[in-house]
């Protein structure tokens, strides 16, 4: 046999072997062969494949590696479809399969910790006797690793209502390239600072190595009812389903296949898709059984207004888990057409669905390639399948481009190259689609920051920059405020003067009467609505727009931003809201700004206008500098416009208001957010002299809330908690808007993040130290809003002691200059952290927006 | 032979991966090694001389159970099996075939006299410990370098063959009609000889007249490696036994025979007149279960308060589609009850001679299997395959399980275990 290509030094194998034993480090010509391919078209041969036990020996490889120059490729089991799992150069692959493990699921928590070779549908598996479900689920659910989906922010049919990957992963242990584990997040949700949980999700293996995840899970819906509607015209059914959307339906999954699709998974196995038909929709929506009968005859009134030939409703659980398991075969079915496959992961705001489809079927008639599609239509996740025969030369040359043609054709339709499946080898030529060289340049640097030797899944993501290439974005256009912002910056840039960025609404983390000598950077004039778009649910608007304006430009089209942040949730600005990570009580329902937001545009500290993600959900082009960027209180960039994901006005809001004791409201929350009740909050507010009074919160279809209140006041009755009354509440001031003006009162705001479980004992801890404090405390996430008088150097000390002990960490949204702990900093680990401090090299080089050393009046 | 033959078979694969979900030795491993897919690509590889042949194959192409797992879960239902078992012939002949095969499928399995005097032998061996005696008649020895470990598998072989005990033969039944002739697989004939008298039992209860074959090995183990010259000699001999338009249904109690002797045909070119006679004799082959189902059998002993499970073999289950029937038999069973096993057509690792050549992966493949025993709760398992039977009970030896392990024709005539 040929010797693999560039064997790796015997020093360097005998460390590995020593690292993980003999058995598990191969190196042979067959082994280079067998990891050699993923689950896409592109090859690269690795000299040796290491198989980790656990985390400690994955960071004794990665040290070992990164010490000896070698580049790697951590993977689980390898059906990436982008090239992400193969190596670029040679070098080792670090095989993670034997991390499988489940370690714990918590339902207090709702929470499952899992090691990363532990496939998506084994914790499905293990969920489901206990009632619960983890919401992504790739079609490839089967065989794709959670490590894997974690490395390229995964999809699937549910992300339509449910979102992707980094929406449900609360924590990740790293091994970074030094070698060193780490944590980033956990079950206390929404620590201070940049998300660099958020930037990992999603970045391919390029940055560090997961060896750990901590996702959310939710109780099973209590009732779900799925749909074949079935079309003679492809555009008919692509036309349903922007329309579905645009109605204000989020159904658990809308998924589309076409004839040659059906054909190829009937021939293998028959599922119950017609033979004869242009297209299929799989229409599911799930929630509370009572909900579901009037959004199915919506359903169907649509498909009947857009000429669908049948609609058949599965009767039982064997019909519907048989079109699904047609649904997630499709891509191996397609074999039966022809050997291989291209698939081309794009996705295009909803309603362009039927013109994307249209463009990809003249595309592929060009290059005489033939083509399926089976997709998620319901985010508009297309997956155009060009089919071939790899052992045909031509046909991958015109495959190829026919590809670069339908990734620049939905580009054009206000789209993006990737929605779940990733950059990785294969559409490095189009990240010159959505990016700009400085953006690209911004994530290289990143790239280098967390990886300084390039060891790390190398040659991967970026376009090699020396290449000039034919693709190339154009550029937005500035308003005269942008503009005036990035001439300001750059003018510190060049007289390295330092800045202080300030929202109209006063409230950064620093504080409004902190003594700062630095000149403002002040984004109030940013208030332009730049897009709203009701039907593709997603509006942009700048930094200084006031979230109460907001949310009167979305209220004219029945939208909304489903954000309700203390103090004052509409005079806050969406800058403010997205730098300080601020939520209300309904986030675990809705999402934080971190899950709510699709993109931003900011001033870098070289004064580059730059933006980060796009329009639509699934979007897994280059790293999420979004979610990064977002709690990262203006220490990194300036944030200047955001587009966020919108949501249909619920019909009514209506919560459950119960007076009783902690310990047993704690109870009746837990018990009500471990069942399918769909309650958006679960909070105990507490005023002084008040006492606790736990709010179960419903919100959306008049039958839905009514059960919820109706089931809420019997389980009450059940705990033995008779005080109880239903109340309707208004949709933007939220259930207790007299507590909100009782914490914006106080010139202090505390933010608490916890294990769930702990939310009470914190709470109690809080009231121990701030008796007076108006609060709230939010049991679905375990957190807590406290609005503060005063601010003892003493009292801080023993709560910030007693809430890290619990797991959780604290922070001052809010607080004058005489709040100052002595020892209070902003992130005092960051300060130290040769990691942070190299990210923020890259993003800002001279230092401009960084207070030396960050420092405030708060502290993890 | 020709791999090129089958590059549009292997060409279908578009590593999808779903065989990753259903391989028992994937599971157990992690390794693309051990898993459709990879052994795949590494036919393609061969095909497109990226790599050459030599030892460094024999773990991709031998470690595979061929149990069939992959090709149910594959939606283009690429053969795995069938492609490995012409990759493994290939590689005897390229790269070499062992001198523990030739004994094995030249001299003993061909001749069911010989195999019967070297298994009292190694049961000699066994019994007084004198196993070397018996690794010295080869028999054991041919089973490879985990063999100390993998003599534990079985834990005392019969003194008497089944054949020893009932001499091939023509008996009369009491039922009023019919010819029935029993094939005596290896498994039973050595291993099991109580499993062979319960179902002789209950062939003359049912016929007319019994016929008790001096057939040899159906050919499956020699087929399994890769030997196909031996697999097709030893299907030939059984051909000229097994041809005879006297007989009008042939029943064995191994569905491992049943499958293998059902597809004997493709041993033989279409042209050769032994094709022909071997698609004949197929459509008499029965699988003694859907016999029984067939019969409407029903227990003799009393199973009252017993729990029972049922474990498919890859044979029954994906061979010959036999799914249905025991299940049915064992719900009836009066006062038991049937509860299913989780993954109850994963295979058991035991896969014919696999677990006494593999052992440690054959026991990690168990291991799961155990596992999802003990989630019954069940104190009997039940199966149609000696193999099964030996490697079942070895992995309940082996987690310390009170759970009886029993061919279902077992559950039939009492004082038949054994």
């Amino acid at each position: 046999m040929r010797p693999p290509e560039r064997p790796l030094p015997r020093p360097l194998l005998r460390e590995l072997r020593r690292i993980v034993g003999a058995p598990f480090v191969a190196e042979s010509a067959a082994f280079s062969e067998l990891y050699a391919y993923d689950g896409s078209l592109s090859r690269g041969a690795p000299a040796a494949v290491v198989f980790p036990a656990d985390a400690r020996q994955t960071a004794a490889v990665v040290r070992t590696a990164v010490r000896a120059e070698v580049p790697f490729v951590p993977r689980g089991f390898g059906t990436n479809l982008s090239g992400g799992t193969v190596l670029s150069e040679g070098g080792l692959v670090v095989c993670l399969s034997r991390l499988n493990r489940i370690l714990a699921v918590s339902i207090p928590n709702r929470c499952a910790v899992v090691q990363p070779g532990v496939t998506n549908q084994e914790l499905q598996q293990a969920l489901a006797p206990r009632g619960f479900f983890y919401a992504p689920d790739p079609a490839s659910q089967k065989v794709a690793t959670l490590g894997g989906n974690v490395g390229e922010n995964s999809g699937g049919p549910r992300c339509v209502k449910y979102g992707v990957t980094v929406h449900h992963v609360l924590g990740l242990e790293i091994v970074t390239a030094e070698g060193e584990l780490r944590r980033l997040g956990g079950v206390a949700p929404d620590p201070p600072g940049p998300d660099l949980r958020g930037l990992l999700i999603g970045s391919e293996g390029t940055l560090a190595v997961v060896t750990e995840i901590t996702v959310r899970i939710l109780p099973r819906p209590e009732a779900v009812r799925t749909w074949l509607a079935v079309y003679d015209s492809v555009e008919a059914a692509a036309q349903t389903v922007a329309e579905i959307i645009a109605a204000g339906i989020v159904p658990a999954a809308l998924e589309m296949m076409d004839a040659p699709v059906m054909r190829a998974v009937e021939e293998s196995r028959p599922c119950g898709f017609p033979r004869d038909a242009a297209a299929v929709l799989l229409i599911e929506i799930e929630g509370s059984a009572i909900g579901l009968d009037r959004q199915a005859g919506r359903i169907r009134e649509i498909c009947r207004r857009r000429g669908v030939r049948e609609i058949r409703e599965a009767r039982n659980e064997e019909e519907r888990a048989r079109l699904w398991e047609g649904r997630r075969g499709a891509f191996g079915a397609v074999a039966r057409l022809a050997p291989n496959y291209l698939v081309n992961d794009c996705t295009v705001p909803r309603t362009r669905l039927p013109e994307a489809l249209r463009r990809v079927e003249e595309i592929a008639r060009a290059h005489d390639i033939l083509c399926g599609n089976v997709f998620h239509a319901g985010d508009g996740n297309l997956h155009p399948l060009l089919l071939f025969d790899s052992r045909r030369p031509d046909q991958l040359e015109r495959v190829h481009r026919a590809g670069e043609a339908i990734l620049q054709a939905c580009v054009e339709l206000g789209g993006t190259i990737s929605g779940e499946h990733g950059i990785g080898l294969e559409k490095r030529q189009a990240m010159r689609l959505v990016f700009t060289e400085e953006e690209l340049a911004l994530q290289r640097d990143l790239k280098g920051a967390f990886d300084p030797a390039g060891c790390l899944n190398p040659g991967k993501l970026f376009p090699p920059p020396q290449e000039a290439a034919g693709l190339k974005r154009p550029a937005d256009a500035l308003s005269s405020a942008e503009e005036a912002l990035v001439r300001r910056v750059r003018q510190a840039f060049a007289a390295g003067e330092r800045l202080r960025i300030r929202g109209a609404d006063s409230l950064g983390i620093r504080g409004a009467e902190e003594p700062d000598e630095r000149p403002v950077l002040a984004t109030e004039a940013l208030t332009a609505v730049v897009e709203l778009d009701p039907e593709n649910q997603f509006f942009t608007a700048g930094a200084g727009l006031s979230l109460s304006r907001a949310q009167e430009a979305l209220a004219a089209c029945n939208q909304w931003l489903p954000l309700r942040p203390p103090p004052l949730p509409g005079r806050r600005t969406l800058g403010g809201i997205a730098a300080t990570a601020a939520a209300g009580p309904e986030r675990t329902a809705y999402g934080s700004p971190r899950e709510l937001l699709l993109g931003l545009g900011f001033v870098d500290g070289r004064g580059r206008l730059l933006r980060a993600g796009g329009r639509v959900v699934k979007n897994v082009a280059g790293y999420d500098l979004t979610r990064l960027l977002v709690g990262s209180a203006g220490s990194l960039a300036l944030i200047t416009r955001l587009t966020f994901r919108t949501a249909t006005r619920p019909e009514r809001c209506a919560a459950l208001v119960i007076d009783g004791d902690l310990a047993a409201l704690s109870r009746l929350a837990g018990r009500v957010l471990a069942a399918p009740l769909e309650a958006v909050i679960a909070a105990a507010a507490h005023a002084p002299e008040a006492g606790f009074r736990l709010w179960l919160g419903f919100e959306g279809l008049a039958e839905t809330v009514a059960r919820g209140i109706e089931e809420a006041a019997r389980w009450a009755r059940e705990e033995a908690l008779v005080r109880f009354a239903a109340s309707d509440y208004d949709l933007l001031a939220g259930p207790f808007p007299r507590l909100y003006e009782e914490i914006a009162a106080r010139p202090g705001l505390l933010r608490i993040g916890v294990p769930p479980e702990q939310a009470s004992a914190a709470a109690r801890s809080v009231l121990d130290g701030f008796p007076t404090a108006p609060l709230w405390v939010d049991f679905a996430g375990g957190r807590i809003a406290a609005g503060l008088e005063t601010l003892e150097p003493g009292v801080w000390r023993k709560l910030r002691g007693e809430i890290s002990a619990r797991g959780g960490h604290l922070l001052l949204e809010k607080a004058p200059a005489s709040f100052l702990p002595p020892d209070g900093r902003a992130f005092p680990e960051m300060a130290e952290d040769p990691l942070f401090m190299r990210l923020r090299a890259a993003f800002d080089p001279r230092g401009i927006f960084a207070a030396h050393p960050p420092q405030t009046a708060c502290d993890p | 032979m020709n791999l090129k033959a089958d590059y549009d078979e292997i060409a279908r694969c578009n590593r999808c991966g779903f065989c990753q979900a259903a391989c028992p030795v994937f599971r157990a491993t992690g390794s693309e090694a051990g898993v459709a897919r990879g052994r795949i690509a590494l036919l393609r590889a061969l095909i497109e001389e990226r790599i050459a042949w030599d030892a460094g194959l024999e773990g991709p192409l031998f470690d595979c159970l061929l149990c069939g797992a992959c090709t149910a879960a594959c939606f283009p239902a690429v053969p795995t099996a069938e492609l490995l078992i012409r990759a493994r012939s290939a590689y005897l002949t390229r790269v070499g075939r062992k001198a523990a095969h030739r004994l094995l499928f030249d001299r003993l399995l061909p001749d069911p006299r010989r195999l019967q005097r070297a298994a009292r032998a190694a049961a000699i061996g066994k019994r007084t410990g004198l196993s070397r005696l018996a690794a010295a008649l080869g028999l054991l020895r041919a089973f490879g370098r985990n063999l100390a470990r993998a003599e534990e598998i079985l834990p005392a072989l019969p003194r008497r063959a089944f054949r020893e005990e009932v001499a091939p033969g023509v008996y009369a039944g009491a039922g009023r009609t019919g010819t029935v002739a029993y094939f005596v697989g290896c498994g039973v004939d050595l291993l099991h000889p109580g499993v062979g008298r319960a179902s002789f039992a209950l062939l003359r209860e049912r016929r007319r007249r019994v016929l008790v074959l001096e057939n040899n090995c159906c050919g499956l183990p020699a087929w399994s490696a890769g030997d196909l010259a031996a697999a097709r000699r030893l299907a030939a001999a059984n051909l000229t036994l097994l041809n005879d338009p006297s007989v009008e249904e042939i029943v064995t109690d191994c569905s491992s025979c049943a499958s293998f002797l059902r597809s004997a045909s493709r041993l033989f070119p279409p042209t050769d007149p032994r094709h022909g006679q071997a698609r004949g004799v197929a459509a008499k082959i029965l699988d003694l279960a859907p016999w029984m189902h067939a019969e409407g059998s029903t227990p003799a002993e009393d199973l009252r308060g017993r729990r029972i499970t049922f474990h498919d073999p890859c044979h029954a289950a994906r061979g010959l589609g036999v799914r249905r029937e025991p299940r049915e038999l064992l719900g009836r069973i009066p006062g038991a009850e049937f509860v299913e096993l989780p993954e109850a057509d994963a295979c058991c690792g035991g896969a014919g001679s696999y677990a006494l050549s593999h052992y440690d992966l054959a026991m990690r493949v168990l291991e799961r299997k155990m596992e999802n025993l003990k989630r019954t709760g069940a104190d009997l398992l039940v199966t149609t395959c000696p193999a099964c039977m030996i490697q079942l009970a070895h992995g309940v030896r082996r987690a310390g399980l009170a759970v009886e392990v029993r061919h279902l024709v077992q559950l039939t005539r009492p004082g038949s275990s054994g």
